[in-house]
């Protein structure tokens, strides 16, 4: 254990001599190791009660930051200063947890709420979280030899986490990764590069896949599912633009067509123009994080960013067409995106004017857009506090919802206090929070269909705390620019570092990254805490490492990539011991794949795209809206598992008799072999048989396995077996099926039955894990 | 339990669902290609009125003290024992309290002064719809129980919205539109079309065949424990969703325009042909903080008339015996009209039950003249203000797994609700 520092020691004695004015202390040990910290401390009462209950309120900013009992928020720093959080923190209960009142401690007759304590009760006498806090007080009086040797000597008997976990092997890896982040099968270059190189070969292999459109697409599309800002309601221009400050929102409407002098075509043109022009506008927001990340720009610009993103066709809409106009390269390209600043908005009369000391809107990333402002509106009586959790979800990864905690009579909370959320507080230790944050979104006052910027009549709502953020004021200059002042502070805070990796873990697997358990009654939460630690290291770390090197987000799915998280593959032996289950429970990515990550699967193994998984299907398909529907399927439902038949028997039907039609050489399935190599004619065919079945492996499934391999064997024996049962039913002979040979370069006959045979095995490995899910 | 459901689940216990399975090789093959059995009820819908009801202008009439401004506390109505607020001259559209009454208070159990803890909509909904108000990881009472009774059901859980976490112990099926049921139901053949099979018989018998022999083999091999749920569900869906085919002869020919309505179709549908076992249905739009009347007046009678379609409906396929309904909210509405004419979240309110093996014309619980809960004594279900409890979301959870049959099932275990024997509430459903 580290030495104490000896301003602790000062606090400590200065607790010490306070606490008999307040109540009688105990007789505190004072011997040899009192000034280490107890893990027990940071293992059991910080992590099960402090945390979750205590920080709530006692701390700067919190409803009792008043009272002796001011407690640190340890999820707000990191490394050194989060130690040294820590230590203040169990110095704090250590305080406490002397102090006695009627021969008990006041540490739990305030969580009991047996005394007076704004609170109220926290903890049943007879939960897993009061006997953690009875043992601490305990503890807190007995020499600390009496816990430390048996808990360091346990410690240390502790596997590491990874121990007998299999990682993905290097060509796996990349082909994992390419097919994630850009929609496409390594080239040879980069299975080479791994090969010499191993994991080392991998950053400049990203480095280069990140320089491609579609590696752009994916983040875009993975931060949508994020940030939903595709799902806002309406028609674009209609909503984002209001009628108060653009009123060339409808530029398309008198846009000169004449030059297409067949009228049909000219209508469908001017369609074809409003759909791009609202297209656009939606895709403004993820293009800025495009933006950001491909030219290396911290990626806290996306709550600072003076600028948005927008093309030539919302230029206009904006109103500022003409004077940015010859920053584009085409002004016909309705979606070639550039940054720009967009004046303080002026209204059809001088009240709707924005206030703005340097003339411009006050950008400040996402935060300042209008999508991102209509996407998540308010209402009169929401007040902005669904914006405010929203910010705290998406930018500092809190659910300030989660800080809700069950009140004894919520009602009659509600009903005893005129403003319960100022002066109730089970109220106040949520809006405390959200309320000043709430309050810097004040000049964003207009209802969803009604614009966006616009200030209350009479001022924002003295009824609710000011706006601020946590526990500091807006300094009333700023007001005018009081989400870039947000967004400032944000970046600065190093919960922002740690959302942001946590997002990227949420791209990278398609599920959030653990939260602690809660259940402390649960005999597994030990396991379940470590698991939870485990990763939390991991983020830390990454985020440390992501705010060190400017917060490029490339180094933060670079770092995931090659962690042990995303490796994790298999097991050396298998896993039968409940506790270690537990453990790793959530380890590997084992992601269902998203319809569009299906459908560009599809294209990059076969070379084009399935196609049907769009719409309806791709909705049944587990796929989201970004408005009624917004998570992800992540398991398959019956009706997803028809859906993926459905694929299997068509992609296979598409596309095995085609790629018999190409030439040898151009061929993506079938490069090795015939139609006419039958199975069991001769030991050579079957050879042949089983490289073109490893061949298939690898270029479906991924799988590098050996011809004499079991699984090689099982899809020979499908060949095989099919070929056989047709010559037993006497269906040789026939062509393929209608719609299987559709499109063919050359007419492919099928004497033998062996081409659908191949589809069906081709059928059988579209089926499978490998294919469908990462 | 017959046999071919029995080998079914012998191939997803080795494949990671949780069954405990010796079987061989030659058995995984042939219970592969084998469907299970229709799943035969009974069928759990939850109704969802989303946003926060008024249950003072439904179950839990007042009249007094500016709770209401549609009618008067003499103006409150009777049917059997269920008192209800006066609505069939202020609805818009939909179906009235006093026709709701008339034609399910028979059959119709009320819980009122049930406490949601909570003023917010996303704990208040998650709280309402697993029983718990502190986690993210529990599962929905659907879904628990749509795990617990049909695992190898292929739409065993449906949902339509609200809350509807699964705890990973069942997967979740959206449907949105009826019409896409029946582009899937025959995943095999060409357009679904029954004359155009994709694979010859014996062609399509060996790639199940080798599909069942390759997950056998998978499970002999040490996995992850993701890696081996995620297999096992995956191979589970693939065989499971032949049973669709069940479905199509029970689409409607044409659809109905009104949401409940749609949604109730396609649940129906899924019972009847023995591939459901629950269904979350919602509507939303109830958080009235603005026009509380005028949208509750719209929206209560909207959300009766669908819960009356479905019940109806049920009886037209004949399956009304085996349904199980549960109507409830995530909150109610304060006994107060703010500024604009609206009500505010409260954190007291209601109910209701209806069904197979729940005693009907009764009314559980109250709420005092303020609209605060009145404590209930578990044991009796008499008010009890000096020595009864709160009622919260968990005891009506905990009653709801008594009921269903699955409290003891290990799968409800691994999501315990924490309530001592004595605070169980004891003779709810009869």
């Amino acid at each position: 254990m580290p030495p104490v520092r000896s301003s602790f020691s000062v606090l400590v004695a200065v607790a010490l001599l306070t606490a008999g004015a307040r109540g009688e202390a105990l007789k505190p040990y004072t011997g040899a190791g009192c000034a280490a910290m107890d893990p027990y401390f940071s293992d059991e009462v910080w992590a099960k009660v402090g945390a979750l209950e205590c920080v709530k309120c006692h701390k700067a900013g919190g409803d009792a930051e008043d009272s002796k009992f001011v407690l640190l928020d340890t999820s707000r720093s990191q490394g050194a200063a989060r130690d040294e959080a820590m230590r203040q923190n169990w110095s704090a209960f250590t305080q406490m947890a002397r102090l006695k009142e009627g021969g008990r401690s006041r540490l739990l007759l305030k969580a009991t709420g047996e005394i007076k304590h704004g609170g109220k009760r926290v903890l049943l006498s007879d939960s897993a979280g009061y006997r953690i806090l009875a043992d601490f007080v305990r503890r807190v009086n007995v020499p600390p030899s009496a816990w430390r040797a048996r808990e360091v000597a346990g410690d240390k008997n502790a596997p590491p986490f990874f121990d007998g976990i299999v990682m993905l092997d290097d060509r796996k890896l990349l082909r994992r990764v390419t097919l994630s982040l850009s929609g496409r099968l390594p080239t040879e270059a980069e299975f080479a590069a791994v090969k010499r190189d191993g994991l080392k070969a991998l950053p400049t292999i990203l480095d280069e896949l990140m320089t491609e459109d579609a590696f752009y697409d994916r983040l875009r599309e993975g931060f949508n599912d994020i940030f939903l800002t595709v799902g806002a309601d309406g028609n674009a221009d209609q909503t984002f633009l209001s009628y108060d400050h653009f009123p060339q929102r409808h530029w398309y409407q008198k846009f000169e067509l004449s030059q297409i002098a067949d009228e049909r075509e000219r209508k469908q043109a001017s369609y074809r123009l409003a759909r791009e022009y609202r297209e656009a506008l939606h895709g403004e927001p993820m293009k800025l994080i495009e933006y950001i990340v491909r030219n290396d720009r911290p990626f806290t610009e996306i709550v600072t960013a003076d600028y948005i993103m927008v093309t030539p066709y919302t230029a206009r809409g904006y109103g500022i067409f003409e004077e940015v106009k010859g920053k584009f390269k085409n002004l016909d390209n309705g979606f070639e995106y550039i940054p720009v600043r967009l004046h303080a908005l002026k209204g059809r009369n001088r009240s709707q004017d924005q206030d703005s000391v340097t003339g411009f809107y006050p950008h400040a990333g996402l935060l300042s857009t209008f999508q991102y402002l209509c996407r998540y509106p308010t209402t009169d009586t929401n007040r902005n506090r669904q914006r405010a959790r929203v910010y705290f979800l998406h930018f500092l990864g809190v659910d300030v919802l989660e800080l809700a905690a069950r009140v004894s009579d919520a009602a009659a909370v509600t009903a005893k206090y005129k403003v319960p959320t100022l002066e109730a507080s089970e109220c106040v230790v949520c809006h405390k929070t959200i309320d000043p944050v709430a309050g810097l979104f004040q000049d964003y006052w207009r209802f969803a269909g009604e614009g966006v910027y616009g200030r209350r009549k009479g001022g924002w709502f003295t009824d609710m705390f000011g706006p601020g953020f946590e526990g500091e004021d807006l300094p009333a200059g700023e007001r005018w620019r009081a989400l870039q002042w947000l967004g400032e502070h944000t970046a600065k805070d190093p919960r922002f570092a740690v959302a942001m990796v946590e997002h990227a873990y949420y791209i990278l697997s398609g599920r959030k990254v653990l939260q602690p358990p809660k259940e402390l009654d649960d005999p597994l939460y030990a396991e379940k805490r470590r698991a939870y630690q485990e990763q939390r290291k991991q983020t830390e770390a990454i985020a440390a490492r992501f705010a060190q090197t400017g917060f490029n987000f490339k180094n933060v799915l670079k770092d995931w990539i090659v962690s042990d998280f995303y490796r994790a593959d298999g097991l050396a032996s298998a896993a039968s011991n409940p506790a270690r289950r537990a453990e790793l429970d959530d380890i590997g990515v084992v992601r269902m794949l998203a319809p569009e990550q299906v459908e560009r699967k599809v294209a990059a193994v076969f070379g084009e795209r399935w196609g049907r998984l769009n719409d309806q299907m791709a909705m049944l398909y587990g796929g989201i809206d970004s408005k009624e529907v917004t998570e992800r399927a992540p398991d398959p439902s019956g009706a997803m598992g028809a859906i993926q038949r459905i694929l299997a028997n068509d992609v296979a039907c598409r596309q095995t008799a085609l790629d018999f039609s190409r030439k040898p050489a151009e061929r993506k399935l079938f490069p090795g072999i015939e139609p006419d190599v039958l199975p069991y004619s001769s030991p050579e065919a079957d050879a042949k048989i089983r490289r073109a079945i490893v061949h298939l492996h690898e270029r479906v499934l991924g799988r590098i396995d050996r011809e004499g391999s079991p699984e090689v064997e099982r899809t020979f024996k499908l060949f095989a077996g099919i070929v056989s049962n047709a010559v037993a039913s006497k269906r040789s002979g026939a062509e393929e099926i209608y719609s299987c040979r559709q499109g063919l370069l050359a007419p492919i006959p099928d004497p033998n039955y062996t081409v659908r045979a191949w589809r069906a095995v081709v059928t059988y490995l579209l089926r499978q894990h490998e294919f469908l899910y990462e | 339990m017959n046999d071919a459901r029995r080998e079914f689940l012998k191939v997803c216990g080795l494949v990671g669902l949780g069954f405990a399975c010796p079987g061989g090789l030659a058995s995984l093959a042939r219970a592969a290609v084998k469907e299970a059995p229709p799943y035969d009820g009974p069928f759990y819908i939850v109704f969802n009125a989303s946003g926060g009801w008024d249950t003072t202008y439904l179950m839990d009439p007042k009249g007094i003290g500016g709770i209401n401004r549609l009618y008067q506390e003499d103006d409150i109505l009777t049917r059997g024992a269920h008192k209800f607020a006066p609505t069939a001259k202020h609805k818009t559209g939909g179906m009235s309290n006093e026709e709701f009454f008339a034609e399910f208070g028979g059959e119709l159990l009320v819980v009122n002064g049930l406490d949601y803890s909570v003023n917010n909509h996303s704990p208040g909904a998650r709280y309402m719809a697993t029983g718990k108000l502190d986690s993210l990881a529990y599962p929905t009472f659907a879904a628990l129980v749509a795990a617990c009774k049909g695992p190898a059901c292929p739409l065993s859980f449906l949902t339509f919205g609200n809350y509807s976490a699964t705890g990973n112990i069942v997967a979740m099926a959206r449907i949105p539109y009826l019409p896409s049921l029946k582009r899937i139901a025959n995943a095999d053949h060409i357009e679904g079309s029954e004359r155009s099979p994709y694979h010859d018989d014996f062609a399509l018998v060996r790639i199940e065949q080798a599909l069942a022999g390759q997950r056998a083999a998978r499970a002999t091999q040490p996995l992850l424990p993701r890696l081996e749920r995620a297999e096992g569900m995956l191979y589970a869906a693939q065989v499971n969703s032949k049973a669709l085919q069940r479905v199509t002869p029970h689409i409607p020919a044409s659809i109905p325009k009104e949401r409940l309505a749609q949604q109730a179709e396609i649940a129906l549908a899924s019972f009847k042909a023995g591939v459901c076992v629950s269904a979350n249905l919602s509507i939303g739009q109830f958080d009235s903080h603005a026009n509380n009347d005028r949208d509750q007046m719209k929206l209560i009678p909207e959300f009766l008339e669908g819960i009356a379609y479905t019940i109806r409906r049920a009886e037209e396929l004949k399956i009304r015996e085996k349904l199980v309904v549960v109507v409830q909210s995530e909150m109610g509405r304060a006994p107060n009209y703010n500024g604009g004419n609206g009500k505010d979240h409260w954190s007291i309110g209601s109910v209701m039950f209806l069904g197979s093996r729940i005693r009907g014309n009764r009314v559980i619980g109250a709420t005092d003249e303020k609209q605060f809960a009145v404590p209930l004594q578990p044991q009796t279900l008499a008010c009890d203000r000096e020595n009864g409890i709160r009622v919260r979301p968990e005891h009506v959870h905990e009653a709801l797994r008594q009921f269903a049959g699955i409290a003891d099932h290990p799968l409800s275990k691994k999501f315990p609700l924490g309530l001592a024997d004595k605070d169980k509430l004891q003779g709810l459903w009869v």
